[in-house]
C-alpha cells in the first residue's frame, strides 16, 4: 500500500472528521437563521480546512472547551450527539429501498447513540446491545436488498464500504467482551463512535454510485 | 447443620476418613447413624458485601438437599410463595421430601458458571447437576424457622412428559417438551429444593446465582451480536445463477478478490484455540484453498463456503466435523432433507443451532422451502438463537410480491440466494467437495490435537 492510499485509507476510516458533521453542523444550521451566508462561509471554510487537516474541527472544540474550563468527556458527547442525521449523507432517491437504508442508518445511530444512558445498568445495556444486532443485521440486510435490485459499475467501491462496516461491528463486539471484562466504558464510546462512522459512509458511498 | 470440623490441607482434597454411604440417594442408610468424619474444607471466595460481588469461579455452599419435584407445570410461579409451599407440602405428605432436616441430607452445592452441582457433604457422591441455561428461577422461601432455596429448573431428560402431552416423547431437556414437528406440549420444570442455615446465606446464594446468571446470559447476548453481524455479512451480495445466460449476473471471477481476512481463514490458519473468527488474526487467505470448483462458482460463493468451514471449525469438535460430513455425504446418497435437518440439529444441540443458518446457501431449492421452516420451527430463522430478539421478519422477497414471506412463495425466486441450483451434477459435485473438506477438516483437527 503506498502512502497515498495509506493517507487515504485512514482519512475515510478517520474518527476525527466526525465532529465537523456531528458536532459543527448543527451549529452551523443554527447559525444559517441568524446570518445564512456568515454561516455558509463558515461551513465551507470548515470543510475544506478539515479535508486538508483531518482533526482539526475536533482540535479546536478541544481548545475552546479548555478555554472555556469546560468538564466534558468529549467522547461520550460526542457518541451522543452523532445520532442526529447528517444531511450531506442522506440518500435522497426515493425508492423505498434507498429510504430503508436512510432509515435503517438512523435506527442504528440512535440506538448506538444511547449506550452512555444504559451502559451503567446490565440489564438494560444487555437489551441495547440486542437492540443493536437487530439494528446490524437490519442495516446489511437492506444493504443486500440493494445489491440484489440494482446493478451498479462501481460495484466494488459498496461492497468495500460494506466489508469495512462489517469489520468495525466485530470490531464493536470483540470491544464489548473486552468491557465486560475490564468495565472501561470509554472504550465501547470510541468503538460505538467509530461505527457510527462507518455507517455514515456507507450512507455516503451509496449516495455517490446510485 | 453440622459444623466443618477440620481443615484438610488442601481444600478439594478428601479427608481421608471417609464416611461411608451406599451411593445414591436411595441407597443411603438413614436409620443407622454414622460416626461423624472430617469433612473437607469448601472452596469459596470471599464476597464483597453487599450484593456479594465475586469474580465467580466455582464457589461451594453447604446445604441441605431435601429433593427434586419432579413433572411440576412449567406455569408455576416461582414468585408466589403459596403455590411453591404447597407444592412441596404435598411431597411431603407422599414422603418425596423428608420431614425432618438431619445430618444425613448434607450436601454441597458448588456454583460455576457452566452449571449447578450437587453433591453428598460426605463421600461426595454427585446428586444431581444442572446446566444454568436449565435453571430457569431461583426462589428464596422463609417458612418458619426453614430457609428454603428453590429452584425451578428444566424437566430432567427420559421423564415422562405430562399425558395431555400426547404419545411422543421429546429428546429435549428443555422447560417445553416438543414433538419433532415443534408443536408445543404441556410445559414440565422440576424443582430443586435445598435447606440453607439462614437468610443471610440463602440471600448470599440468590446473589450469587445472580450474578453466575449475568455471566452466561451476557456471553449469550454477544454471542447473539455476532451471530447477526455473521448473518447479514454472508448474505450474497451478488446474482449467483450458475446457470444464467445473461453474462451481465455473472460474476467474473478473475476479479481479484479482497478478502476480510478475519472471516476467511482457512483452517491452519486460525490458532487452535477456537476464538470466534471475529477474534481470529488476521492472516491471508490460503492460496492452497481448496474450493468448490473455484473456476465455475463465484468468488462470493467460494467465500461463502471458506467461512462457513472457518466457523465449523471454531464451533464443532473434530469428532463432530466428521459427523456432519457423514450426514452430509448421507444427504447428497439420497436422504430426505428432513433427516438431515434433524441429524443435524441434534448434532449442534441448542447452543449451537445457529450454525444451521450458514448452511442457508447450500441447500437446493427442491428442498429450501423444508429447510426454510425447520429452522423457522426450532427458532433460528430470523436469528433467534438461545435468546429471543426482535428481528421481526428476515426478509421479504423482492419484487412485486411485497406480500410473500422469505420462505419464497414465488417459484425460483425467494429470499435468499442459492449457490446450488436444483440441477443433480453441480450440485453433486459441490456437496461432494464440500464433505471432502469437511472430513479432511476433522482429520487435520485430529492431527493438530495429537
Amino acid at each position: 500500500m503506498t502512502m497515498e492510499e495509506m493517507k487515504n485509507e485512514a482519512e475515510t476510516t478517520s474518527m476525527v472528521s466526525m465532529t465537523l458533521y456531528a458536532v459543527m453542523y448543527p451549529v452551523f444550521n443554527e447559525l444559517e437563521r441568524v446570518n445564512l451566508s456568515a454561516a455558509q462561509t463558515l461551513r465551507a471554510a470548515f470543510i475544506k480546512a478539515e479535508k486538508e487537516n483531518p482533526g482539526l474541527t475536533q482540535d479546536i472544540i478541544m481548545k475552546i472547551l479548555e478555554k472555556k474550563n469546560v468538564e466534558v468527556n468529549f467522547t461520550e458527547s460526542l457518541l451522543r450527539m452523532a445520532a442526529d442525521d447528517v444531511e450531506e449523507y442522506m440518500i435522497d432517491r426515493p425508492e423505498q429501498e434507498f429510504q430503508d437504508l436512510n432509515e435503517k442508518a438512523r435506527a442504528l445511530k440512535q440506538i448506538l447513540s444511547k449506550i452512555p444512558d444504559e451502559i451503567n445498568d446490565r440489564v438494560r445495556f444487555l437489551q441495547t446491545i440486542k437492540d443493536i444486532a437487530s439494528a446490524i443485521k437490519e442495516l446489511l440486510d437492506t444493504v443486500n436488498n440493494v445489491f440484489k435490485k440494482y446493478q451498479y459499475q462501481n460495484r466494488r467501491a459498496l461492497e468495500h464500504q460494506k466489508k469495512e462496516f462489517v469489520k468495525y461491528s466485530k470490531s464493536f463486539s470483540d470491544t464489548l467482551k473486552t468491557y465486560f471484562k475490564d468495565g472501561k466504558a470509554i472504550n465501547v464510546f470510541i468503538s460505538a463512535n467509530r461505527l457510527i462512522h462507518q455507517t455514515n459512509l456507507i450512507l455516503q458511498t451509496f449516495k455517490t454510485v446510485a | 447443620m453440622e459444623d466443618d470440623v477440620k481443615k484438610a490441607k488442601k481444600p478439594g482434597i478428601v479427608s481421608p476418613f471417609k464416611r461411608v454411604f451406599l451411593k445414591g440417594e436411595k441407597g443411603r442408610d438413614k436409620k443407622a447413624p454414622e460416626k461423624l468424619t472430617e469433612r473437607r474444607a469448601l472452596h469459596t471466595v470471599p464476597l464483597s458485601l453487599p450484593d456479594h460481588r465475586v469474580d465467580p469461579d466455582i464457589h461451594e455452599k453447604e446445604v441441605k438437599y431435601l429433593g427434586q419435584l419432579t413433572s411440576v407445570p412449567g406455569y408455576l410461579n416461582p414468585s408466589s410463595r403459596t403455590e411453591v409451599l404447597q407444592l412441596i407440602d404435598n411431597a411431603r405428605k407422599c414422603h418425596q421430601i423428608p420431614g425432618q432436616l438431619t445430618a444425613e441430607l448434607d450436601a454441597v452445592v458448588s456454583l460455576s458458571a457452566y452449571n449447578v452441582k450437587l453433591v453428598w457433604r460426605d463421600g461426595e457422591d454427585i446428586i444431581l447437576r444442572v446446566p444454568i441455561h436449565d435453571i430457569a428461577a431461583v426462589s428464596y422461601i422463609r417458612d418458619d424457622s426453614l430457609h428454603l432455596v428453590v429452584f425451578k429448573t428444566a424437566q430432567e431428560p427420559g421423564a415422562s412428559p405430562s399425558p395431555s402431552a400426547g404419545a411422543e416423547g421429546s429428546k429435549s431437556p428443555a422447560l417445553s417438551c416438543l414433538t419433532e414437528t415443534g408443536a408445543v406440549l404441556l410445559e414440565l420444570c422440576s424443582l430443586l429444593v435445598l435447606a440453607v442455615e439462614n437468610k443471610a446465606a440463602a440471600e448470599e446464594l440468590c446473589m450469587l446465582l445472580s450474578q453466575v446468571f449475568q455471566i452466561v446470559y451476557t456471553e449469550s447476548t454477544i454471542d447473539f451480536l455476532d451471530r447477526a453481524i455473521f448473518d447479514g455479512a454472508s448474505t450474497p451480495t451478488r446474482h449467483l445463477s450458475l446457470y444464467s445466460d445473461d453474462s451481465s449476473s455473472k460474476v467474473d471471477v478473475k476479479e481479484p478478490f479482497e478478502t476480510e481476512a478475519s472471516t476467511l481463514s482457512f483452517p491452519g490458519c486460525l490458532d487452535g484455540g477456537g476464538n470466534s473468527p471475529s477474534s481470529s488474526s488476521s492472516t491471508p487467505a490460503s492460496p492452497q484453498t481448496k474450493t468448490v470448483s473455484e473456476g465455475e462458482l463465484s468468488t462470493t460463493a467460494a467465500e461463502l463456503l471458506q467461512d462457513y468451514m472457518t466457523t465449523l471449525r471454531t464451533k464443532l469438535s473434530s469428532q463432530e466435523i466428521q459427523q456432519f460430513a457423514m450426514l452430509l455425504h448421507e444427504y447428497r446418497d439420497g436422504s430426505s432433507i428432513h433427516e438431515f435437518c434433524i441429524n443435524l440439529r441434534q448434532l449442534y444441540g441448542d447452543s449451537r443451532k445457529f450454525l444451521l443458518l450458514g448452511l442457508r446457501p447450500f441447500i437446493p431449492e427442491k428442498d429450501s422451502q423444508h429447510f426454510e421452516n425447520f429452522l423457522e420451527t426450532i427458532g433460528v430463522k430470523d436469528g433467534r438463537g438461545i435468546i429471543t430478539d426482535s428481528f421481526g421478519r428476515y426478509r421479504r422477497a423482492m419484487g412485486s410480491a411485497s406480500g410473500s414471506t422469505a420462505n419464497g412463495s414465488q417459484a425460483g425466486e425467494d429470499g435468499e440466494e442459492r449457490l446450488a441450483p436444483s440441477g443433480g451434477d453441480e450440485w453433486d459435485r459441490m456437496i461432494s467437495d464440500i464433505s471432502n473438506d469437511i472430513e479432511a477438516l476433522g482429520c487435520s483437527m485430529d492431527q493438530d490435537s495429537s
